[in-house]
């Protein structure tokens, strides 16, 4: 089948607004799934199909579609990440398409993330086809959302398709809307080989599956490809597409989509974005918008028990593996010991990974809290990253600090306008603009310290507009910034797990805060705990955690010896899950309790 | 050594109480009976396995055991002692609320061989009696005392709670004074424990009910342990105080990690190293002794080396501690090869002292003995 039967488009939308009950109906209405095989929401299950120890992950579907012009067509779904901390794989995704499904739920209207895709989509030339969603809703109002577009986007209201994906209704238009209104691939097949990897995952037993777009040229089994990024070489031993089961075949040409098996060691051999040519005939000049992922947040991971340091390197190689976004290395803490400052893309990715290496690893870990990189410009000129307080150098040799800012979207219904305008304010946000997508809903723009959106930014903007707010944010540059290091003593002990680097404006809230947070987390001990909080040699705030004055069984009879060993392991076991800090015993929380503290 | 025998029922459940026990209804006249009768059945086949070694205490405890007619409980007891190898005096105790004694009951109970009686006094207010479930009065206390004292019973103890909802520390201290004015030979105090899935611990922990904090008990168990001291009792172990030579000899063999029988529905024995827990159903209970068997909620043989963590976790609730020949003795190996870092490191911190033969807790690690006890648990 020719290059001009092909479509490759993707599914944009704001979180539950239907992404993936609608990609559900289109497989089974092209018949790629049956009903019956039909798992709930398929795109999103992981491991799906195992093949002669292959793991798949749907992360490109293809399928097969007679339109009502009597042709066959081959559809490629590909599939996108649904959160702000993975943009750039969101865009790499889109870079492998020429059309986009814009879903919109007919009762929510437009959204941040709705607009910040559509932008993200509006940037890679994509057709926009949109989608409104859940027209069988009671509370849908099908003609406000039309009317959102005709406004704010521009789009015409008549190029909307009214589909309801629980029913199924619709369906049909859309596919056609697809053919009608989505360009053929335009690729080159006689010119050197060009492919986007726009996603990968690890296999246990295959490597590095990398899942890309050819634009010009073919790969086929057994040839050589070259990363253009690294110049690594690797020989390719399957390719197949997914229908979504695998099927293998023997070329990929310019305009498919499928995966690529050629023996590459982990994902940092197939970075999201990167080109692959062919070695006997390679291309000069990459496809554009490769960039390697950056970590924008940092923070230390430690075992709670010092002999868990390798299980948890291990662990981390691991992971490693399968998360070309993921950095570490070996630091260490006077108080927490060795461990690894890690390096995420943002607050989600780091909380996926701290769960999976507890879960998966069954690693017991204290989390300091997470920072940002701060460019730290010393009096000599030279630059220093700073992404660990207690790396900061002595302020005598400081000549000022920078911290990264954000641009923020924020979208409310009307009535909560000021609240959100608070909530930015509070967090050093910089007002930009503000306006109105319908009489009743504004987007808010404001540039805000990404060190500010980590502190629970999100959730406190969830609170204030009654679970209304939607965000999305991008990285705008560094920008000189007063702030300075704020420290914690614990029984008069500096403990640098706990130092952070805060605004000069905010350090003395911060500080008391911080000091009342951990009085509430710090059990009583046997000996009082003085907690300070201190900037340099000034203390800024002090609270006490009293000394512990009864921790006794009243009653222990013959009945109670079971019970009461029970109940003392379980203490103990407890005790376990705490650091020990001189003589002070920490449980994990106290590390992350600056992030929920104003 | 000795035997302990449950008596699940009560007239109404205390809101504190996670013991088992059903509360009495129309067909307990006959339920009582083959309960008893489950008992005796009970009791001759842990008879075989026992063997010969001396028994010196019995216990009667529940549940509230004086709900059973006295002479139904004089019959089982008599019939106990005169089947188990029990001492020439054995300590007999038997738990009863206030309101539930006669002196008529008393002396039949006595005439059986009950010789120590345990009063669930708790507190001397109405209000505070009332609002933690208990049916006696305040009133009623002297005269059960007085009854008891009739028919010729002096060897009695009183049970004490302190931390109840609403108690002021001026509650507790009217409450030692009127306990100490009726001069018992020994009494209980005890911090009230909120146990999980009882109707107290779901009330406070609804917002429902207040109970002091452990501040405030804190400050209560410090006002009786002085305040006893100060009228001649021993204090013996956290929650027990004793004239000189009353102590409970039944109890203290829990703390010393001794063997015993334990009979009844819910109830625990240690026997041969094997800890076991019977079925907390009264019916299911009865049924497998109705067909000839023990049926058991746990069973546990306890290694020698847990053994010998659990002899020090109950043997420092004892203010006496625990003596390292004895231990020796017991176990062919000192406490201080076993324990060492714990103990020193409960040495540095305060809690415990050792005198050269014993080791027992400090004031402080009195008041912190949880911290004390888990140290041993390896």
């Amino acid at each position: 089948m020719g290059q001009r039967n092909i479509r490759n488009f993707c599914i944009i939308a704001h979180i539950d607004h239907g992404k993936s009950t609608l990609a559900d109906r289109i497989l089974e209405h092209t018949g790629a799934v049956s009903k019956r095989d039909m798992s709930e929401q398929l795109l999103d299950s992981m491991d799906l199909e195992r093949e002669r120890g292959i793991t798949i992950k749907l992360k490109a579907v293809r399928l097969a579609y007679e339109a009502k012009d009597g042709q066959e067509y081959i559809l490629n779904l590909i599939d996108t990440p649904g959160h702000v901390d993975f943009s750039y794989e969101v865009s790499r995704s889109l870079a492998a398409c020429e059309g986009a499904l814009l879903v919109i739920d007919a009762s929510q209207g437009i959204e941040a993330q709705t607009l910040a895709n559509l932008y993200l989509a509006l940037d890679h030339d994509l057709e926009i086809i949109p989608v409104i969603n859940k027209i069988d809703l009671p509370n849908a109002d099908p003609e406000r959302v039309i009317r959102e577009l005709e406004d704010n986007i521009g789009i015409p209201g008549e190029d909307a398709v009214l589909v309801s994906a629980r029913t199924g209704q619709g369906i049909e238009d859309i596919l056609e809307t697809i053919v009608e209104r989505i360009p053929p691939p335009q690729g080159d097949p006689e010119a050197p080989t060009r492919a986007m990897i726009f996603d990968s995952h690890y296999d246990q037993y295959r490597g590095a599956v990398a899942y890309a777009r050819v634009v010009d040229g073919t790969i086929k089994v057994g040839e050589i490809i070259q990363m253009m990024s690294s110049g690594r070489q690797f020989e390719v031993t399957d390719l197949g597409v997914l229908a979504p089961n695998l099927v293998r075949v023997g070329s990929l040409g310019p305009g498919d989509v499928g995966c690529i098996i050629a023996s590459m060691k982990d994902v940092r051999d197939t970075r999201v974005g990167d080109t692959i040519t062919v070695a006997s005939r390679p291309a000069t000049q990459p496809l554009s918008g490769y960039r390697p992922a950056k970590p924008m947040v940092y923070c230390g991971l430690y075992p709670v028990v010092n002999e868990e340091y390798t299980a948890l390197r291990d662990a981390l190689d691991k992971l490693q593996l399968n998360d070309a976004a993921l950095t570490y290395e070996a630091e260490s803490s006077a108080a927490l010991g060795f461990g690894y400052r890690c390096g995420f893309l943002g607050l989600l990715h780091l909380e996926i990974v701290q769960e999976r290496l507890e879960r998966e690893f069954d690693l017991n870990l204290i989390t300091t809290a997470p920072s940002v990189v701060y460019q730290v410009v010393l009096t000599d000129g030279s630059v220093k990253e700073v992404d660990n307080p207690s790396a900061l150098p002595p302020v005598t040799n400081i000549d000022h600090i920078k911290e990264p800012f954000v641009k923020a979207s924020i979208m409310v219904p009307d009535e909560f306008v000021g609240a959100v305008m608070d909530v930015c304010q509070d967090r050093r946000g910089i007002f930009v603009t503000m306006e109105y997508i319908t009489p009743e809903r504004a987007r808010l723009e404001y540039e805000l310290p990404l060190a500010e959106i980590l502190m629970d930014f999100f959730d406190r903007l969830k609170s204030r507009t009654k679970g209304y707010a939607s965000l999305d944010y991008e990285f705008l540059g560094y920008r000189e910034s007063e702030v300075v290091k704020l420290d914690i003593l614990l029984n008069g002990n500096p403990v640098d797990a706990l130092s952070c680097i805060v605004h000069q404006d905010k350090a003395l809230s911060r500080g008391r805060g911080l000091a009342e947070k951990l009085k509430e987390v710090i059990p009583r001990q046997q000996f009082e705990v003085p907690i300070q909080a201190a900037i340099g040699n000034k203390i800024i705030a002090r609270e006490t955690v009293r000394a512990l004055r009864k921790d006794v069984l009243a009653k222990c009879y013959g009945g109670d010896i079971s019970r009461k060993r029970k109940l003392l392991e379980k203490q103990k076991e407890g005790k376990k899950r705490m650091k020990s800090l001189g003589s002070v015993e920490v449980p994990q929380e106290a590390f992350m309790a600056i992030l929920e503290v104003d | 050594m000795g035997v302990y025998v449950h008596i699940p029922f009560c007239a109404q459940k205390c809101y504190y109480c996670d013991f088992y026990s059903v509360v009495v209804s129309e067909d307990f006249p006959t339920l009582a009976g083959n309960y008893l009768v489950s008992l005796r059945q009970e009791a001759l086949y842990y008879r075989k396995i026992w063997g010969e070694q001396p028994l010196d205490s019995l216990f009667i405890g529940g549940g509230t055991p004086s709900v059973i007619p006295p002479e139904e409980l004089a019959g089982l007891v008599s019939w106990l002692l005169k089947e188990l190898p029990f001492v020439a005096e054995p300590e007999v105790t038997m738990e009863a609320n206030p309101h539930s004694l006669t002196a008529a009951g008393v002396e039949v109970l006595s005439a059986a061989g009950v010789n120590r009686i345990s009063l669930g006094v708790q507190a001397f207010q109405n209000n505070l009696l009332k609002s933690i479930g208990r049916i006696h009065r305040a009133e009623q206390i002297g005269e059960s005392v007085e009854a008891l004292r009739k028919a010729g019973v002096d060897n009695i103890n009183l049970d004490l709670m302190f931390g109840l909802p609403g108690q002021r520390v001026q509650d507790w201290l009217n409450t030692l004074e009127s306990a100490l004015a009726l001069e018992p030979a020994h009494l209980s105090c005890y911090g009230l424990i909120l146990e999980e899935n009882t109707p107290m611990e779901k009330w406070v922990s609804e917002g429902l009910m207040e109970v002091p904090n452990d501040d405030g008990q804190a400050e209560m168990y410090e006002a009786a342990c002085r305040i006893l001291k100060g009228s001649g009792y021993e204090h013996y172990e956290i929650s027990n105080f004793a004239l000189p030579g009353k102590r409970s000899s039944h109890n203290l063999l829990y703390w010393q990690n001794k063997p015993f029988i334990g009979l009844g529905s819910g109830a625990t024995g240690y026997i041969g190293g094997n800890r076991y827990r019977n079925i907390p159903d009264l019916w299911r209970y009865m049924q497998s002794w109705h067909e000839g068997g023990p049926l058991y909620e746990d069973c546990d043989q306890v290694s020698v080396e847990r053994e010998m963590d659990e002899t020090m976790m109950v043997g420092m609730r004892l203010l006496a501690g625990v003596d390292e020949a004895s231990f020796c003795r017991r176990y062919g190996i000192s406490f201080w090869e076993l324990y060492q870092p714990a103990i020193n490191d409960l040495l540095a911190r305060g809690l415990v002292e050792w005198d050269g033969a014993k080791l027992r807790v400090t004031r402080l690690g009195l008041f912190l003995e949880n911290q004390v006890s888990a140290a041993f648990l390896r």
